[in-house]
């Protein structure tokens, strides 16, 4: 039987091929995405592997995990420290993640995604991660010098002895660079710009004279980490606490697990997509061949072979071309994490380059998703190959296995049709956990249920379809959309795995469309004010970036500004859960953001220790105006917050502070957002001009009028749409695969009749042209039920989003069209191949063809 | 056009001219045609009769533009197909030659009005209606023309691959064993269709066949053996032809 298998193999070496073609897609993208995370990952662990292995303690302000950067303690604590029996040094520092590197033209340096990182240069090399490259400099020894990073430099066109400028709390500053550093033995820290001063200057900067934000401690020969941890944790004070190095290197680790995870599950789920959209093709594919082959397997019926047993021969071919093919794709997947690798390099994160790891779990999972595909795709057609009777092999008019009646593939299309809209639906409005994957799950199973519904509408659709095809190219045209009708479940299959990236791209073009439908309105209605001030970098994705609050101050003197309110953001814990929490100025922020205070809450919130709530939370929480709520600040603990009142408005934060209480309770970064109108008998030009002049020497801070912020929001939505769409590429074009692999079959089972169209005065590109229609028909065809479908996501998705500001639902027709002649031309693509192979078919012996 | 050289009368349809036609090569060379010269008159129903192997469907193929000769010339009129690419004989083959096959003649997906037509179509013309209703109603075929082929039996279905041969009034029609899959019934309705297409449309018609009755219906018969024209015969009936075989086979 194995032998039988490998022989049906390789009969069947092209047909087969594209199919497994379609498998190496998917698995490579799987295998890939192991290969790159697994790759960085080993880098950063032998990174940090080098850094803290010099460190036996450190002593940290007691991290909230919400805080995200160092949170500053008293310098005194070093005294304290260095008391301790069994300590043998121990050295204090200063960070900041706000150290912003200026380029030479004046524009902000990286900060979008990798932070700006800032240090205190430690004195003693074992306790500190950054080194001076050999012949490159010094360490930054006093006031106006910096080292940074070797990647920065060299991306950056920097040299030693350049004056840099950097913008930190302080404002902009110059500073002459003094030493090219690495960072361990890396030059770049996952594309995170590096600076390093003078502990003092480095204090001035940052904002924190006479603290640290942490202390890095080596033990006496002798004395473990741990218990020297635990001797110095008795002697710190409340509030900070003593960890091992190996504590510190797991948590870093974990943290950078963390960032990976997310891109992978990213990119896995578009690999899953890819895979899914392979499924379709296999089982069309081991369809048309077992259909092809029903004369050999009733001859193996005939001389003895059991039902089974035919089954398993079909499943063992499938088995062989499974493993193939993940075989094939693993290899290919080393080619896709280096693609990954350049793409997270080109939109800025500086991933070293380094030889791939292929871990045992990437092939196990590899040849899992490939065979486990492959044959859970070819057991429906394996099982009808079983069903062949032995007396096929004599019988003609057996050789074509009866249908099974339209009404039970009725029934069963519209019964999982409407399981999946059902979960879609519970997942969308149910307000359920994990609602993402129940809406997956439900699009999935729709798509399924579709795929059976659709045979039923190929030959209506195909027939519309071809019509105009018919009467544009006589005869070619005619043969194109009747070979589209001859075979409705083929046609609906091939039609099927392009629906599904259409569908796709469709809904996310058309939620793309919505948002920006709506992203005006809100936008608008939102801030009032003729200027909005934020930072250029983007480092925390749900925050907007702190910018220095030099230049708030800057801007509180210009005689073109009227009202300037300036707002900072953070995170605390509130009943055990992080809540993002905004900070204003009472008296300003009424003119510049529609904040909708209830009464006079914005007066109460003037008291000390004071939030206003948003009226959904207050109804959510039962809490009244007046009652005192603990907040966990990570730079103050915890500390009962009165509500002084309430405000309507919920886009952002659901609690305001007042900026007095910001600043008591939290270590002031920065400002997040400062918004300013025009003064009285200033143009809104001049204003923006005004406060352009001062914003220059900071670099990293942008000033944009409302229409401005709308165009902004706008562009980064079409961005997200073209990755997207981008990643479904892949989808589409194992669809695409799918659409070859169907002609090719297709023609093989036609060959007589091509040669005698041929034999009757048929020119090659009369056949060329009847194959390229064939393909475009099934292209439109798919690419309509894709577009349905995406319509009806779209529409589900902004209906469930409905109260988030989501009210608008737009279809852009215009680039709907546009995807509707891009999958015909799709079509044309994947119609070259068989096209040309059935026009060059010798005629004499395709009209001898059995 | 010219005078025949094979007979004398009339002029010629199609003519092959010292015709050699070799497949494979070195040792594995098979001589399919041995120089062979034969020319068909217009007007005249040829048959082409010879033991398997004897080069008879080769024959057919090369003068129909289906395959080419190593050696030799072959004129469908005045044209020389061996100067002809691949495009110019397609054209040909659409507006001046016509087929019949023993099998598998037409397109599923097309009715029998469809398939009579497609040559026709294929070229973007448009059927002369009348011609085309004497053509249908000659062969019988008339009320079954918007049915598939799969609707219609084996003589039927080979009627109407002889009215598509037909309708576009080609210069000489091929025809490739055309009454093999046919029970006598049938087969005998269509070769007296094809006789009466030569008598009363004045058709050329070439049939390569290996049976004694239906090779009767011809006028000529060349008989073929070993790539080689052996002998012909005129008026044949099936006995003559019997006899013929019977001497050529001993």
């Amino acid at each position: 039987m194995v032998r039988a298998a490998i022989k049906g193999v390789l009969a069947h070496k092209v047909r087969l091929g594209l199919t497994a073609l379609a498998i190496v897609l998917g698995v490579s993208l799987v295998s890939g995405t192991f290969i790159f995370t697994d790759t960085i990952n080993s880098q950063f662990n032998t990174l940090l592997d080098d850094i803290f292995s010099g460190i036996d303690v450190s002593v940290r302000k007691t991290q909230a995990d919400f805080s995200g950067f160092e949170e500053p303690f008293a310098a005194g604590v070093l005294d304290d420290v260095v008391a301790v029996e069994g300590v043998q040094y121990a050295e204090g520092g200063v960070s900041s993640i706000t150290a912003q590197i200026l380029g030479k033209d004046g524009s902000p340096i990286g900060g979008n995604g990798p932070p700006t990182l800032g240090f205190s240069w430690g004195e003693t090399a074992a306790l500190n991660p950054l080194k001076i490259k050999e012949g490159n400099g010094r360490a930054p020894a006093a006031p106006g010098e910096v080292g940074i990073d070797a990647n920065t430099v060299s991306h950056n066109d920097f040299a030693l002895g350049d004056l840099v400028t950097v913008v930190t709390g302080a404002g902009p500053e110059q500073f002459e660079l003094v030493g090219i550093m690495s960072f361990g033995d890396s030059d770049s820290l996952l594309g995170a710009t590096l600076t390093a001063f003078e502990l003092d200057e480095a204090r001035r900067l940052f904002g924190y004279m006479d603290e640290f934000t942490s202390i890095s401690i080596i033990a006496d020969e002798g004395v473990s980490g741990d218990e020297l941890t635990t001797r110095i944790e008795a002697a710190l004070p409340a509030g900070l606490e003593a960890v091992t190095g190996e504590t510190q290197q797991n948590e870093q680790a974990d943290q950078i697990n963390e960032g990976l995870s997310f891109i992978s599950i990213g990119l896995l789920a578009f690999a899953g997509v890819a895979i899914f959209v392979g499924g379709f093709i296999i089982q069309n594919t081991f369809r048309i061949i077992v259909a092809q082959r029903t004369r050999e397997l009733a001859l193996m019926r005939a001389v003895g072979a059991t039902a089974r047993q035919v089954t398993w021969l079909v499943v063992l071919e499938a088995v062989l071309v499974g493993v193939f093919a993940s075989v094939v794709g693993i290899a290919f997947g080393f080619g896709m994490a280096l693609a990954i690798r350049g793409l997270m390099n080109a939109v800025g994160f500086g991933l070293p380059a380094a030889s791939l790891l292929l871990l045992p779990r990437t092939i196990v999972v590899g040849l899992l998703v490939g065979v486990v595909l492959t044959v859970a795709s070819a057991v429906l057609p394996a099982r009808r190959a079983s069903r062949v009777p032995p007396v096929a092999a004599m019988r003609e008019d057996l050789l074509t296995p009866k249908r099974k009646s339209f009404r039970t593939r009725t029934i069963w299309g519209v019964a999982i049709t409407s399981l999946g809209v059902i979960g879609l639906l519970i997942g969308l409005f149910g307000g359920i956990d994990n609602a993402i994957a129940l809406v997956g799950a439900g699009a999935a199973v729709m798509f399924i249920g579709v795929s059976i519904l659709a045979p039923l509408a190929a030959q209506p659709v195909a027939d519309l379809i071809g019509r105009p095809v018919a009467r544009l190219y006589g005869v070619s045209g005619t043969l194109a959309r009747e070979n589209t009708k001859r075979q409705p479940r083929r046609t609906a299959s091939t039609a099927s795995a392009l629906m599904i990236g259409v569908a796709l791209v469709a809904f996310f073009t058309i939620f793309a469309a919505s948002t920006k439908a709506s992203v005006e309105e809100t936008i608008f209605e939102l801030f009032p004010a003729d200027l909005t001030v934020q930072s250029t970098s983007q480092t925390d994705p749900e925050l907007p970036a702190p910018f220095s609050p030099a230049f708030t101050a800057e801007m509180r003197e210009l005689d073109e500004l009227g009202a300037v309110s300036a707002l900072q953001f953070g995170r605390v814990e509130i009943e055990g859960a992080t809540q993002l929490i905004g900070a204003i100025e009472p008296q300003t922020i009424g003119e510049v953001f529609a904040l909708e205070p209830v009464g006079d809450a914005l007066i109460a919130l003037d008291a000390a220790n004071s939030m206003l709530v948003s009226t959904a939370r207050l109804e959510d929480e039962g809490w009244v105006v007046g009652d005192a709520i603990d907040v966990e600040f990570s730079a103050t603990g915890v500390v009962p917050i009165t509500i002084a009142g309430a405000f309507e408005a919920n886009d952002f934060a659901n609690f305001y502070f007042s900026s007095q209480t910001y600043e008591d309770n939290f270590t002031v970064l920065g400002d997040g957002v400062v918004f300013a109108n025009a003064a009285e008998g200033v143009t809104l030009a001049a204003a923006q001009q005004a406060v352009d002049g001062i914003a220059e020497p900071y670099g990293n801070v942008k000033v944009q009028t409302k229409s401005e912020i709308v165009g902004e929001a706008e562009d980064q939505i079409d961005l997200a749409l073209t990755l997207f769409n981008g990643l479904l590429f892949f989808a589409v074009m194992i669809a695409v695969l799918g659409i070859t692999n169907t002609l090719a079959l297709s023609i093989y089972e036609r060959t007589r009749e091509i040669g005698l169209l041929r034999a009757v005065g048929m020119v090659r590109r009369q056949v060329r042209r009847m194959v390229r229609w064939e393909a475009v028909i099934i292209a439109l065809f798919g690419a309509i039920l894709g577009v349905a479908i995406g319509i009806f996501f779209g529409w589900a998705v902004i209906q469930a989003l409905k109260d988030q500001g989501l009210g608008e639902f737009a279809i852009p027709y215009g680039q709907v069209f546009i995807a509707l002649v891009l999958a015909g031309v799709a079509g044309v693509i994947a119609a070259i191949w068989p096209a040309r192979k059935a026009a060059r078919l010798n005629i004499l012996e395709a009209i001898g063809y059995e | 056009m010219t005078a025949s050289p094979a007979t004398g009368l009339g002029v010629t349809a199609a003519r092959i001219e010292n015709g050699t036609k070799i497949f494979g090569e070195g040792e594995a060379a098979v001589r399919a045609l041995d120089d062979v010269t034969v020319a068909f008159d217009r007007g005249q129903f040829t048959a082409i009769m010879g033991p398997s192997g004897s080069g008879k469907s080769t024959l057919l193929h090369c003068l129909a533009g289906l395959d080419d000769l190593t050696e030799g010339h072959v004129f469908i009129g005045d044209t020389e197909l061996g100067t002809l690419n691949d495009r110019d004989l397609t054209m040909l083959r659409r507006s001046r030659v016509g087929f019949v096959f023993q099998a598998f003649n037409l397109i599923p997906t097309l009715s029998a009005e469809e398939n009579i037509l497609l040559p026709l179509s294929i070229a973007g013309q448009k059927p002369d209606g009348e011609w085309f209703r004497q053509v249908v109603t000659t062969i019988g075929v008339d009320d079954r023309l918007t049915h598939r082929p799969s609707e219609l039996s084996g003589g039927q279905q080979q009627r109407v691959a002889a009215a598509r041969a037909l309708v576009s009034r080609p210069d000489i029609v091929f025809a490739d064993e055309p009454s093999g899959n046919l029970d006598s019934t049938s087969g005998a309705e269509l070769l007296d269709f094809m006789r009466s297409a030569v008598r009363e449309f004045g058709q050329t018609i070439v049939m390569v066949t290996h049976d004694p009755v239906a090779a009767s219906y011809a006028d000529r018969i060349v008989f073929l053996d070993d790539g080689a024209i052996v002998h012909e015969i005129f008026n044949p009936t099936p006995e003559t032809v019997l006899d013929e075989m019977k001497k050529l086979g001993s």
